[in-house]
């Protein structure tokens, strides 16, 4: 009686790995919303003070921002490519090298902000008493948007390293739980902390450049 | 197998273009940012910013393959961000500025200590 039920169940439209793909769309959605707010604080200090912010922009690094920004975008077409490879059993493997790539060239992002901080700390930008651009009014206020923007982005790029190298080593093993859909959905996390930072460098990098 | 493979290339081919034009785009902004075109400098990073990212969405997160409720439920999140964003500067925008964002720290007069001979 019971089994006959469970037979006459219709079963579910939608494929697993659907849902599990809507999952990680709302947590990129409430994700979004929670850096809209240092976005729209970012505006408004912006639009308020623009000598300050303009002025502020053009002593961050370029070079380091632009390098750090091809080096997101590259591992980003890693992890594409990984999870076109992921889709095949017999790519599995080629998928973790790629992903254990992609991990690498975000270390390397994390190791030129490092470098960067340290620079920007030596020339007295860090917010706080004897910061160097005291005269220009909202200066120092693009530099903590500056520095809670991008440290929260680094923050969240940890985490992505973490997990594309969880995915590379599972894939390198050839454990289970390091399936196709699962890669899929820790490669769209790292797409999505990649336009967090697209959107960032513009606005943090160029805005003063040609002033 | 074959067709398989021959669409594996295509997708491959897809990705690796992609990935070039983000690198063309990335240096079209850099290089856009030193023109002196004054308001217009923060317009052309912000549209090439959103051609990237409809890239990095299109072919690398694969939106528009994605099933109805996914693209929804980025299209609700994009929807909220620009309704907040709107509401939020209603009330900037029409709030009266301060003459100062942020006024340097200052060392306060120190307290009389022992009382102030009352």
């Amino acid at each position: 009686m019971n089994s006959a039920r469970i037979e006459a169940t219709p079963a579910p439209r939608d494929a697993p790995q659907d849902t599990a793909q809507l999952g990680m769309w709302i947590f990129l959605a409430t994700e979004l919303l929670f850096f809209g707010g240092l976005f729209a604080a970012y505006a408004w200090g912006r639009t308020h003070w623009p000598e300050g912010f303009t002025a502020a922009s053009r002593h961050t690094h370029v070079v380091l921002g632009t390098l750090n920004t091809a080096l997101l975008l590259s591992s980003s077409a890693l992890v594409a490519l990984a999870a076109a490879c992921a889709a095949e059993e017999r790519r599995r493997r080629a998928a973790g090298r790629l992903l254990a790539g992609a991990a690498l060239l975000g270390v390397a992002f994390l190791a030129l902000k490092g470098v960067e901080y340290a620079k920007e700390w030596h020339e007295g930008l860090f917010p706080g008493p004897g910061f160097a651009l005291a005269q220009h009014v909202g200066a120092e206020l693009f530099f903590m948007l500056y520095f809670v923007m991008t440290g929260l982005h680094a923050l969240h790029l940890l985490v992505g390293v973490g997990l594309l190298g969880a995915f590379a080593w599972g894939a390198r093993r050839g454990s289970p739980w390091a399936g196709a859909t699962r890669m899929e959905i820790a490669g769209l996390y790292w797409h999505f902390v990649d336009i967090v930072w697209i959107v960032l460098y513009p606005l943090l990098y160029l805005i003063g450049r040609a002033a | 197998v074959k067709h398989d493979a021959a669409s594996f290339a295509r997708r491959c081919r897809r990705i690796g273009l992609a990935w070039a034009a983000l690198l063309a785009l990335l240096l079209l902004s850099l290089g856009s940012a030193y023109l002196p075109l004054g308001r217009l400098n923060v317009v052309i990073g912000l549209v090439i910013a959103a051609l990237k990212s409809a890239l990095v969405l299109g072919l690398f997160m694969g939106l528009g393959r994605s099933a109805a409720l996914a693209r929804l439920a980025a299209a609700v999140a994009a929807g909220t961000l620009v309704l907040l964003f709107g509401l939020s500067s209603v009330d900037f925008a029409t709030r009266v500025t301060e003459p100062a964002a942020l006024q340097p720290p200052q060392q306060l007069r120190p307290l009389r200590q022992g009382g102030s001979g009352r």
